[in-house]
């Protein structure tokens, strides 16, 4: 095993070929790494810098994202690090306010001088960064944001995750090509998560035959829905595509099968959690999600991560966890490829990574955006569970500019 | 039919409303302070509920002791932070009041995490059905406890010595004490009832969500501000109207103007335009 | 020699101090309670930012924010004329409902997905520091001139007490509107810095919380003091950045310090510091 644990896959390289490669990209990366920065102690660690929410709304994904950030560290360490050095992951509270991020990000290039950064925040913190990690050409990363615009900041931003609109196509193939179901009603969350689902939803539905019947909206305060269970139950649809997360989702689900509604209820990454099923309890069997974990991968990539974070965090790997996870894997893989601390030649790496971790294997668009299998998850037993894999690049596709 | 059951829909939510509503207002009366950390006693109800009922298995006792020791904290927040800036302009309690509902909302995160309890059993799952409409017992009794509990109160304050004392102190303070009324015990014992009725609608919304999180009190925070100023700061009755309209409206809103106002934006913008009408509030005495 | 991040700080603290002024000329020198100021700064930022994408110089963007936001400031202002007291702050954080509740629906506007891709400032990070800095200086002066002129003692005769001041002949509906559209168009302005800084506005931003931070600001200063007022803006809006070894515990410390504040000097630090100079002079 190389060191790096998320190293860069090849097609067609055998097992050997790359250790081979990956010992002499260490070799080289170290030398040019003392090249760079001068006499270094080969001790000294490279400097991740990570903004994630830890106070605030968005403190329950923040809790994840930064477990799972940490998680790759740790196990990148445990593994020797990369070209030998240790990373450490720099980390602050952003609140997921815009406002906070920007000393944040000005603090991390400057002061902290970090390597490269992720983002393990929300959609416009993350927006916000992106623009000022661009004009410093720090690679960044954003672990789950969704908007739309967050790799148009520049050619050093990347997104591991899915955007919205991609989700939400994928979630009209899951309606109407697997499900074979015609009559949807949306649900859909008043913020940009739920808009771009709902916008990408809409613009795949009529090439599977869907329908939208209705569409209702609801704050992402909203914690009753008693008014829209009851109209969606006139509306008397086939199937429900419900966008959320796990707290809104959680009492959404129950309310809908406490009034009877027994129809499919088609879920996103916002539900991916343990704690989804523990709040709508009975009501969460057989609803579905698109997502970026496979709870039965047989990838042991996959498989680590999810048996690791639990032992970790001391509860079930969720999305946003994975994310944190895969984000860190994936520029750690770039920056041993990379060969140094070069900011121009490690977003030359990230750009061509083609890396197995632990939401799939990942690389990346002209955009900065990622290409990977959407992975269909169904609640059996209290658990997510594997149900399909949707891998139809041409719908998948992300904008390229 | 339809619009019935949006009816019934809006009246559950309007309940909640009033249960935190009413303490709100009766702290306002009595003081004249907007109690913003109201919503923080609120929240700690939903906590007790889930923490007691998972220890006793009895959402009954959870109600119960939520009620007492939600009632209790109240006590001492009017003792350790009010009383002494009472004498102060209105802001002044109102900056603090923010400022002690931010930190209860972090101790809560702090201390039972970000991600929020839910109930091992949940209870009051059972739900019935009244004339093809679906309500679940959570529901139904959330209405009842309302009813009961805030009827209780007006017999309280309409047929008994202590409401005698209660009702004097309100509307004219300084005469009260002249009386002889210990306007201190008035102040703990509106203080002590106000926080119960929050912690019991805090133990019912925990039941409804089967989730507590740090930040539920957030919209009670300032949607209750809206409705005890709508209902005539200090009027109880009032609250009681403007909380079930609001409910209503609201679940009317949800459905038909979604794609143009969110829900608070048309619980206040109907709050504008009845203040317009009448600066009083709908049932406040004018100035 | 600064680098970037205490240029960003620096902004960051031009806007605050702005903001907050603004709100103590409402607040503080008329007397008029506002939970909902949050909205001007919102609507200056979108005003400007719409601007400049638009391809408008940044100065204009920056004064069409100013101007559209003291327009309806001033519409905002004739409810102030119909309610009172809690009644006006309950009104106002309505206000603040309805902008954030309207801008996310408007497409137009971006909606929930706001508006990206704002150009950078042509006079760069520090330029836009330096002009930041003396918007915010601009203000603290205007303020302190503001109240030796005959509007700053009507300010203060309304705000003292409203009936008594119409009755020595004051015209308090005017005042009252003319301390919304100052207040609030200088709210505008800073909303404007605060989108090229930032350069990526949605409607979350500009919400109750918003309001609420900026009216603990000048509270915490102490209400009506231009000095206090931007030493409690300037700090308040650092405060993040010092707490960040404490990251977990920094918003209960905030709390907790607006709480300790209020319950020990309720005349904010303006108050603090008269009561301390006269405990020397005894």
């Amino acid at each position: 095993m190389a060191a790096i644990d998320a190293e860069p896959v090849q097609g067609g390289a055998t097992q050997g070929d790359r250790d081979m490669r990956s010992h002499a990209l260490i070799a080289l990366a170290v030398t040019a790494a003392m090249a760079a920065a001068g006499p270094v102690t080969a001790a000294e660690p490279i400097r991740i810098g990570f903004n994630v929410p830890l106070t605030g709304f968005a403190a329950a994904d923040g809790a994840s994202a930064k477990n799972g950030a940490e998680l790759a560290v740790e196990q990148i360490n445990a593994a020797g690090g990369v070209g030998g050095r240790m990373l450490e992951l720099v980390s602050y509270d952003d609140q997921a306010s815009p406002k906070e991020v920007v000393p944040i990000a000005n603090k991390l290039i400057e002061q902290d001088k970090v390597t490269a950064a992720i983002s393990g925040s929300y959609s416009a913190p993350t927006r916000a960064a992106a623009s000022i990690f661009q004009s410093a050409k720090v690679p960044y990363i954003s672990a789950y944001a969704i908007h739309p615009d967050i790799t148009r900041a520049g050619d050093y931003v990347f997104r591991t995750s899915f955007m919205g609109e991609v989700q939400g196509r994928a979630g009209a193939k899951l309606v109407g090509d697997i499900l074979k179901k015609k009559r949807v009603v949306m649900i859909t969350l008043q913020n940009d998560f739920g808009k771009s689902l709902a916008d990408g939803f809409k613009e795949a539905a009529g090439t599977f035959g869907v329908e939208v019947v209705a569409e209702y909206e609801y704050s992402i305060k909203d914690r009753q829905f008693g008014p829209i269970v009851t109209r969606v139950k006139a509306d008397a649809p086939e199937v429900i595509y419900a966008s959320g997360y796990f707290f809104t989702a959680g009492p959404l689900v129950s309310q809908l099968r406490a009034a009877g509604i027994d129809v499919p209820v088609i879920g996103q990454e916002g539900y991916d959690s343990q704690k989804f099923i523990e709040i709508a309890g009975a009501a969460s069997e057989g609803v579905i999600i698109t997502t970026s974990l496979d709870r039965d991968s047989k990838d042991p990539e996959a498989r680590d991560f999810i048996a690791a974070f639990e032992k970790k965090a001391g509860y079930p790997a969720d999305m946003v966890a994975a994310s944190g996870h895969t984000a860190v894997k994936v520029l750690a893989a770039a920056l041993g490829a990379a060969g140094s601390t070069d900011p121009q030649a490690i977003r030359d790496a990230i750009a061509k990574s083609h890396v197995k971790a632990s939401t799939g294997t990942i690389s990346f668009n002209g955009l900065g955006e990622v290409e990977k299998d959407v992975q269909v998850q169904i609640v059996r037993d209290g658990r997510w569970h594997h149900f399909a894999v949707i891998d139809d690049r041409k719908l998948l596709a992300a904008p390229t500019n | 039919m339809f619009l019935v059951e949006l009816f019934v829909q809006g009246l559950i939510q309007g309940s909640v409303y009033a249960l935190i509503a009413v303490g709100l207002t009766l702290v306002y009366g009595l003081l004249r302070i907007l109690h913003v950390a109201h919503a923080g006693l609120f929240t700690l109800g939903g906590y007790a509920g889930v923490l007691v009922t998972n220890a006793t298995g009895s959402v009954a006792v959870a109600l119960v002791f939520a009620a007492l020791s939600v009632g209790a904290v109240g006590m001492a927040v009017y003792r350790f932070c009010y009383e002494p800036i009472l004498r102060r302009p209105p802001y002044v309690a109102l900056i603090a009041s923010i400022g002690l509902f931010i930190a209860m909302e972090e101790l809560f995160r702090i201390v039972f995490g970000p991600f929020g309890l839910t109930y091992d059993i949940v209870p009051l799952q059972g739900s019935v059905v009244i004339g093809g409409m679906y309500l679940r017992s959570a529901e139904l009794v959330t209405m009842a406890l309302a009813a009961v509990l805030i009827g209780g109160l007006g017999l309280l304050a309409g047929r008994t010595r202590i409401g005698l004392a209660w009702r004097a102190t309100v509307s004219v303070p300084e005469m009260a004490e002249s009386f002889g009324i210990d306007i201190v015990k008035v102040r703990y014992l509106n203080f002590f009832i106000g926080s119960a009725l929050a912690g019991v609608a805090g133990v019912m919304v925990s039941v409804l969500n089967n989730l507590v999180e740090p930040t539920m009190g957030s919209v009670a925070s300032y949607k209750a501000l809206a409705i005890i100023v709508l209902g005539g700061l200090g009027n109880v009755r009032g609250t009681l109207v403007a909380a079930l309209t609001l409910g209503v409206i609201e679940a009317y809103g949800t459905i038909y103007l979604a794609g143009f106002l969110d829900r608070d934006a048309i619980a206040f913008a109907v709050l504008i335009v009845i203040l317009m009408v009448r600066p009083q509030g709908l049932f406040g005495r004018s100035a | 020699m600064i680098g970037a991040y205490e240029i960003s700080l620096l902004t960051t603290i031009g806007i605050a101090v702005t903001f907050a002024l603004s709100l103590n000329l409402v607040t503080g020198f008329c007397g008029q309670i506002s939970l909902g100021h949050a909205a001007f700064l919102g609507t200056g930022a979108y005003v400007a930012a719409m601007s400049v994408v638009a391809g408008a110089p940044f100065a204009v963007g920056l004064i069409a924010g100013g101007l559209v936001a003291a327009a309806v400031g001033a519409v905002v202002g004739l409810a102030s004329l119909r309610v009172r007291h809690d009644f006006l702050a309950i009104t106002t954080m309505g206000v603040g409902f309805l902008f954030v509740g309207f801008t996310r629906q408007q497409d137009w506007l971006g909606g929930e997905m706001g508006i990206a891709g704002i150009p950078e400032a042509p006079f760069g990070k520090v330029g836009l520091m330096v002009v930041a800095l003396g918007v915010a200086a601009a203000t603290a002066a205007f303020s302190v001139y503001l109240k030796r002129t005959w509007m700053g003692f009507a300010f203060d005769a309304i705000a003292a007490d409203e009936d008594t001041a119409r009755t020595v002949a004051i015209d308090v509906s005017r005042y009252k509107l003319a301390a919304f559209a100052l207040g609030t168009g200088i709210a505008g302005l800073a909303g404007g810095l605060y989108a090229f800084n930032i350069r990526f506005i949605a409607p979350d931003s500009f919400g109750f919380v918003e309001s609420v931070t900026v009216l603990a600001m000048v509270v915490i200063g102490g209400i009506g003091s231009v000095l206090w007022v931007t030493v409690a803006a300037a700090a308040l809006a650092v405060l993040p950045q010092w707490f960040q070894a404490v990251d977990d515990y920094k918003l209960l410390l905030y709390g907790v310090l607006l709480f300790t504040v209020m319950r020990l000097s309720p005349g904010g630090l303006a108050g603090l510091v008269a009561r301390l100079v006269r405990g020397v002079r005894q």
